[in-house]
């Protein structure tokens, strides 16, 4: 569901259009806006296969790896982190003999949320692949954009980034099967199940490694949670934003959930999955899925409201989420004027702090500069 | 014969010359001496054709200046004036014998001929043997001796001297005097000495006193 | 201070002399000013565009101009060394239907940002295309990305399509947006690289790539490291290194212009000197006076150096503006090479630059001060009684100059001109000219005395007296003649190495262009090449009788310096249909032959016979220098090859021209048609030889417009001089002109005498001049140019223009010489024999 925001990460690149144009626009027809190309289409009932569809697939549109977590240092607070990687493919240069054609592209965005900083820490790269700069594997995850990678190696990913005012050098154990969203990995975005995509997570991903932050590298561990998603067709008609949240629970449970938003604030879609500690997954649909905005922060550099403490109604059960720290904003307007907030969160039950993870939500600015 | 009668020249409104006559016969020799500013210089120049009179005539052996023309007049003063002036004006880049042929170089006689009567004057001035020297190498009196030559070796009808000793020590004044009257007496022209000095008027035959009330014997 | 007026008030009293001096600093100043300022605002621009194109690159890999293999941008980027590596392959393409031609650069737009990010394309939304459409804009493979210089220069803006062509194909394009980076600089424009790969047949080639280097990282440390990687011919440069190129490049032709300038400003000087010197001797006795009365000698000599410097002074600050005034107008009408072809595409904007402009104010005070020195010197050395007595002009009659240490300049010229090249810059070339102008200045007394004792000293009064004075006072006529020849030396220098320079080129033109017909891929010579079914079909043209073709390309053999042009064409063994310099060294067999051009000889230091190591297709091939030929096309150097052994040893049997031999009596016209139809869509461009000589000669004479301009100034200061001097002589003369009329000459005769000895006085100048000219232009072709240029020429003088232009100036200068003495001429100065003083 980060899938805007990461467009919107992306769209923090010197390149906004480009990024842009990984979303087929509204009112498109996905694989087939492309007369020359034809993307391949999401479709209800594909079974997917371990650990090949942790790969990329290229013959769709877009693809994101997106992995968010909290860590915690040998001392002091623990903090957020985030990297994505999107993989997009343009239409453009099918025929071209060119190793430079960008038939692919590669994107990463990475942030570190440091409350002690009390804003995000924030960086992005982007490549076409190929001459070994930029690539991915279409057997196992594994995507790689000049010193900044994400791949996996039997039980547990390794992502490395080298950001201008961090780094990060991560071993990310799995501790369970893959938990897939929606009806076996079909993921709905819109009543029209045109708009929909492949989707699974990986939530309760162990955490060890090291994190260098002011120049100084510390050993860390904690818990994280990663998305993998790939779609030809995306953003329904009539959605202005989003808000997305993935949580790993204490119990061992997770809990994913998201609402494609009308510009009045109401839900045009919404859905939820959830893992219970003893591995049961419930698919949860629109009616069964509420969100209720209970504080605001003002951000003092754009001036926009955020509802950063929600109440949730998953099913039967309401939750509080609160976040790390108010200011997550991620303010890209000095390159191309996206603006959102993607945060590390808690979440409360009956006042219980029962788990952690990460809250994105687009589409609260004024118009968001995409494109 | 110079004639000039009832001569007026004004200058800027100012009257210089008033009432002026003079006559000279062939061979005579006469001094004017005056005040400065009295007019002299200005009588001079209208003598020598270079300056007009506002009225009054001046005639040389019967030629009426009034009908002469700009380069008449020039011919009369290259075939029948000479002149001597305060500051020699001996021309720097010539040697003697050259700057005393100029004025038969000017009336067309360039000739081995015009070079004898050249040297003939030199020695006349007693510097016969000086012909191939500079200007640079005399003395003042020496160079107005020169300029006495160059005045008489194309035998004019008048010789105008300006002043010829105001440059001199009184022996070399004496000396040029002496010499300048020899030599028009012995060429048979007229001559008229313009000088404040009445010592040195005393060398022509005849002294005239130039006043603003004009010319007096 | 209270003395200033009694010395520069006498510049007031005599105007014209003051005025002339004065124009005469301001003309070499202005003109100086405005060759640096031009090529200042030229180089700026160039360096600002560089530095735009290099932007935050540490070194950039250059080689050949038809690049080299991609796989060294992945090498690279991989390297540790290395933080960012941005890929560029610039094609020169050219508008189809116009001559408007356009470098197009091919980047990765992921690598441009962190490198190069004045590069990077903005899209502009476009309303007749679909929102999706527009979204990859930046990538799509007919999307052209225009700099503002660009849009305006070829009038398009975006949204408009663009045809060009690539290769021999039309290409057409899409104008998709605007590099909001690089809006103000030069034509520019920008596509995505594969897309130009794609369409321009460069696949797996780049041209260059621009390196940013890890942070903290030495240059030369990773410079050593990376440079083990790069094939031959392929170097590691600081961006800087191009901008110096550039500027190395074009300044040669900028000192020329800048020297010849100086040369102008020399001239002021004398003009000076002599204005002074006639002054001086005028007020001989005011000066005696002066000291009389208790001025001090160096008192009287700083006054008089005050003189000259209050009139370099005006001159100068009057010069550095109008300075400025011309060279925009220069730059508006010849652009920023001042017509030389170095700068192309440039739309320099003119600054004032403090330090520039200061520093010629100071060389105009300089030249003043210098025509003042020896006049002041002379007058200081009054002595007081003496002069208080003397008449006018005594003292100036007796000088006969200074023989001796003219003749020691003169000598002095020689080895100067042995001289190598100083930073590549001719200086020794420059300082024998001037020994020569000065050696002949100060000898110039000697040469009218010798001139005057040839002269009649009968005929009528105004040539006796003439003669006279000219054998008698030398040092009066050499005065006024010395402008004149400082002038005309330069004018007849010019003009010799000019007309020689031409013909030479135009013979060269003859033999370089032997052939019937001359055709080539579009006018731009990388865009376009002839495949080899294209050279085959070009054959086969009925009325072809023999076709030999070309392939340029550039390599690079030393890194920092710019890159030598190679042409690979038929030649036979021993290059007779080369203009070949000197004789060629016969080569054995199985060697590969070349034939450099003089600048690659002068340059490299190749000599025939040597064995060198050329860089083609990226490995060192060993080839034996056969010979030396002359090549006025490439300054930085050249160097062919046959042909065969090109193809041989690289195998790239593309080719760019073609050169065309007609069966007999074959129309030429019907086969141009039939060759160009070859092409197929019109890509192929066909000439005569005589077309191109025509052309390449226009833009030869458009090279030197600016050295007709300094003629043209040359020959006024030289005119402004005999004017100058005369005016000053004559007033100096009042009173001997004033005994000649009580002596009977008439105004005509005065006239006459003013006339004949000014024309005198020109004379010897323009003798002088004409011979100090000759072999000022010796030294120009010998030394200068060859140093500076590094060609040879032919000398050919232009004798009938010389004569015309010799003759005019004498006249000229008469005409001058009478009008000056005009006023001496007058009534009142007759009166002035009997001034009193």
């Amino acid at each position: 569901m980060h899938r805007r925001t990461c467009l919107l990460a992306l769209a923090g690149l010197p390149l906004p259009r480009i990024l842009a144009a990984v979303e087929p626009s509204a009112g498109s027809n996905g694989a087939e806006t492309d007369s020359k190309v034809a993307f391949d289409a999401v479709l209800p009932g594909r079974v997917l296969r371990f650990p090949d569809d942790e790969g990329a697939h290229p013959g769709f549109r877009t693809e994101w790896w997106y992995v968010t977590g909290w860590l915690k240092g040998t001392e002091g607070d623990p903090f957020g982190f985030q990297i994505t990687f999107f993989r997009v493919r343009t239409g453009i240069g099918e025929d071209n003999p060119s190793a430079f054609a960008p038939r692919q592209l590669l994107l990463a965005h990475a942030a570190i949320a440091d409350p002690r900083l009390g804003r995000l820490r924030h960086d992005q790269r982007a490549a076409r692949t190929g001459f070994e700069r930029a690539g991915y594997a279409t057997d196992r995850a594994h995507v790689r954009l000049d010193d900044w990678s994400f791949e996996q190696m039997d039980d547990h990913y390794v992502t490395r980034v080298n950001a201008e005012d961090f780094a990060y050098d991560l071993r990310l154990a799995f501790t369970g099967p893959p938990m897939f969203n929606g009806d076996q990995g079909f993921s709905r975005k819109a009543p029209d199940p045109y708009h929909a995509s492949y989707y699974y997570s990986r939530p309760q991903l162990q955490v060890d490694g090291q994190v260098t932050l002011d120049g100084r590298r510390q050993a860390v561990s904690g818990r994280a949670w990663m998305d993998h998603e790939w779609s030809s067709a995306y953003s329904p008609e009539g959605a202005d934003g989003w808000d997305w949240v993935g949580l790993n629970l204490d119990d061992g449970g997770a809990l994913m959930a998201f609402r494609m938003r009308r510009p009045d604030g109401t839900a045009l879609w919404a859905s939820a999955t959830r893992r219970f500690s003893d591995g049961r997954t419930q698919s949860l649909g629109p009616e069964q899925v509420e969100w209720f905005p209970i504080r605001r922060w003002q951000s003092p550099r754009t001036g926009i409201e955020y509802p950063i403490e929600w109440d949730l109604r998953i099913g039967e059960r309401r939750y509080r989420l609160q976040p790390l720290m108010d200011d997550q904003e991620l303010d890209s307007r000095r390159s191309t004027g996206t603006i959102y907030w993607e945060g590390a969160m808690r979440l409360f039950e009956d006042e219980r702090e029962i788990g952690r993870g990460y809250l994105e939500m687009t589409g609260y600015g004024n118009r968001i500069q995409v494109g | 014969m110079l004639e000039i009668s009832d001569l007026y020249r004004r200058f800027n409104g100012r009257s210089v010359l008033e009432a002026i006559s003079l006559r000279l016969e062939p061979s005579e020799y006469v001094a004017i001496t005056g005040e400065s500013g009295v007019g002299k210089s200005t009588l001079l120049n209208l003598i020598a054709g270079l300056d007009r009179p506002d009225r009054g005539r001046l005639a040389l052996d019967g030629e009426d200046y009034a009908t002469l023309g700009e380069d008449a007049l020039t011919r009369l003063r290259r075939d029948k004036l000479g002149f001597v002036f305060q500051a020699f004006h001996i021309l720097p880049h010539l040697t003697l014998r050259q700057n005393v042929t100029l004025p038969l170089w000017l009336k067309g006689q360039g000739g081995r001929r015009a070079e004898r009567q050249a040297e003939s004057l030199l020695d006349a001035v007693g510097l016969g043997d000086r012909a191939e020297s500079w200007p640079r190498e005399l003395s003042g009196g020496e160079m107005q001796r020169v300029a006495i030559a160059r005045a008489l070796v194309h035998q004019p009808r008048l010789v105008l001297a300006d002043e010829p000793t105001g440059n001199l020590d009184p022996t070399n004044a004496a000396r040029v005097l002496k010499l300048l009257g020899e030599r028009i007496r012995d060429s048979g022209a007229m001559g008229i000495l313009v000088t404040h000095s009445p010592e040195a008027a005393k060398s022509a035959d005849r002294v005239l006193q130039l006043t603003p009330e004009g010319l007096h014997g | 201070m209270r003395l200033a007026w009694v010395f520069l008030g006498s510049l007031g009293r005599r105007r014209a002399a003051t005025l002339l001096s004065f124009a005469a600093i301001v003309l070499g100043v202005a003109l100086g000013m405005a060759v640096q300022a031009v090529n200042q605002a030229a180089l700026a621009e160039f360096g600002r565009g560089l530095r735009t194109l290099a932007g935050a690159a540490d070194l950039q890999v250059v080689g050949p101009r038809t690049g080299f293999d991609e796989a060294l941008y992945a090498r690279l980027a991989a390297r540790p060394e290395v933080a960012q590596a941005s890929p560029v392959l610039e094609v020169r393409t050219e508008r189809i239907g116009t001559t408007d031609t356009l470098n197009i650069l091919g980047l990765d737009l992921f690598a441009v940002g962190a490198v190069t990010p004045a590069l990077l394309a903005r899209p502009v939304e476009i309303d007749d295309r679909a929102e999706r459409e527009s979204r990859l804009t930046s990538l799509a493979e007919d999307s052209v990305f225009l700099s503002a210089a660009a849009q305006t220069a070829l009038a398009v803006q975006p949204g408009d399509r663009l045809s060009v062509y690539a290769g021999s194909q039309p290409l057409e394009l899409r104008v998709a947006g605007d590099l909001p980076g690089a809006a103000e600089d030069r034509r520019l424009a920008v596509m995505d690289i594969a897309a130009v790969q794609n369409h321009f047949d460069r696949i797996g080639r780049l041209t260059r790539i621009d390196l940013k280097l890890v942070e903290g990282l030495d240059v030369q440390a990773a410079r050593a490291a990376l440079e083990p990687l790069l094939p031959a011919g392929v170097w590691l440069e600081v961006p800087q290194a191009a901008e110096g190129q550039a500027s190395n490049l074009s300044r040669a032709y900028r000192v020329n212009l800048t020297l010849l300038a100086a040369m102008a400003l020399i001239t002021g000087a004398f003009l000076v000197f002599s204005a002074q010197a006639l002054s001086v001797v005028r007020r001989h006795t005011e000066l005696a006076f002066l000291r009389a009365i208790g001025l001090a000698r160096r008192q009287l000599f700083v006054w008089l150096l005050a003189e000259g410097a209050l009139v370099g002074l005006l001159g100068a600050v009057v010069g550095v503006a109008l300075g400025h005034g011309l060279a925009f107008g220069l730059l508006e009408l010849l652009g920023g090479d001042l017509g030389a072809g170095f700068f192309s595409g440039l739309s320099p904007s003119l600054r004032f630059d403090p330090w520039a402009s200061g520093l010629y104010v100071l060389l105009g005070v300089g030249a003043g001060v210098a025509g003042a020195w020896l006049p002041a010197r002379d007058a200081a050395d009054i002595a007081p009684a003496q002069a208080l007595k003397a008449s006018d002009d005594s003292a100036l009659s007796q000088r006969r100059g200074h023989p001796r240490l003219g003749l020691a300049l003169m000598l002095m010229s020689l080895p100067l001109c042995a001289l190598p090249p100083i930073m590549e810059l001719p200086l020794g070339g420059y300082l024998a000219i001037f020994g020569l102008l000065a050696g002949s200045i100060l000898w110039l007394p000697m040469l009218a005395s010798g001139f005057a004792r040839i002269l009649p000293l009968w005929g009528p009064v105004p040539v006796r007296l003439a003669a006279a004075r000219l054998r008698a006072a030398p040092g009066m006529g050499a005065v006024a003649a010395t402008g004149v020849l400082a002038s005309v030396a330069l004018v007849v220098a010019m003009a010799i190495m000019v007309n020689s320079l031409r013909d030479s080129v135009d013979v060269w033109l003859g033999q370089i262009l032997p052939a019937d017909l001359y055709l080539r891929a579009g006018r731009v010579q990388s865009g376009g090449v002839l495949d080899e079914a294209l050279q085959a079909r070009l054959a086969d043209v009925p009325g072809v009788a023999h076709v030999e073709f070309t392939r340029h390309d550039s390599l690079r053999l030393v890194p920092g310096q710019p890159p030598v042009a190679l042409l690979a064409r038929p030649v036979s063994s021993d290059g007779r249909e080369l203009p070949l310099v000197g004789s060629a060294h016969a080569v054995a067999e199985g060697e590969t032959a070349i034939w450099i051009s003089e600048a690659l000889h002068d340059l490299q230091g190749w000599r025939p016979g040597d064995r060198v190591q050329l860089p083609l297709a990226g490995s060192e091939v060993s080839v034996r220098v056969t010979g030396i030929w002359r090549d006025y096309a490439r300054q930085t150097g050249s160097l062919m090859l046959d042909l065969a052994d090109y193809r041989r040893l690289t195998g790239d049997r593309s080719v760019q021209d073609a050169a065309i031999w007609l069966t007999p009596g074959a129309d030429a016209f019907s086969v141009a048609e039939a060759l160009k139809s070859a092409g197929g869509s019109g890509a192929l461009e066909v000439t005569a030889p005589g077309e191109i000589r025509a052309i390449s000669l226009r833009i030869f004479d458009r090279t030197f417009a600016v050295t007709y301009v300094l003629e043209a100034a040359a020959v006024i200061i030289g005119l402004a001089g005999v004017a100058a001097s005369f005016a000053a002589l004559a007033a100096a003369r009042r009173r001997e002109f004033g005994l000649l009329r009580h002596l009977g000459l008439t105004r005509g005769q005065i006239g006459g005498l003013l006339a004949l000895e000014g024309s005198l006085a020109a004379g010897i100048g323009i003798l002088g001049g004409l011979t100090v000219g000759g072999a000022i232009a010796w030294i120009l072709i010998e030394v200068v140019n060859r140093q500076s240029f590094h060609w040879s020429m032919d000398l050919s003088v232009p004798w009938l223009s010389l004569l015309v232009f010799a003759g005019t100036l004498a006249g000229l200068a008469s005409l001058a010489a009478v009008l000056a003495g005009r006023q001496a001429m007058r009534q009142d100065a007759v009166l002035a024999v009997r001034e009193d003083w």
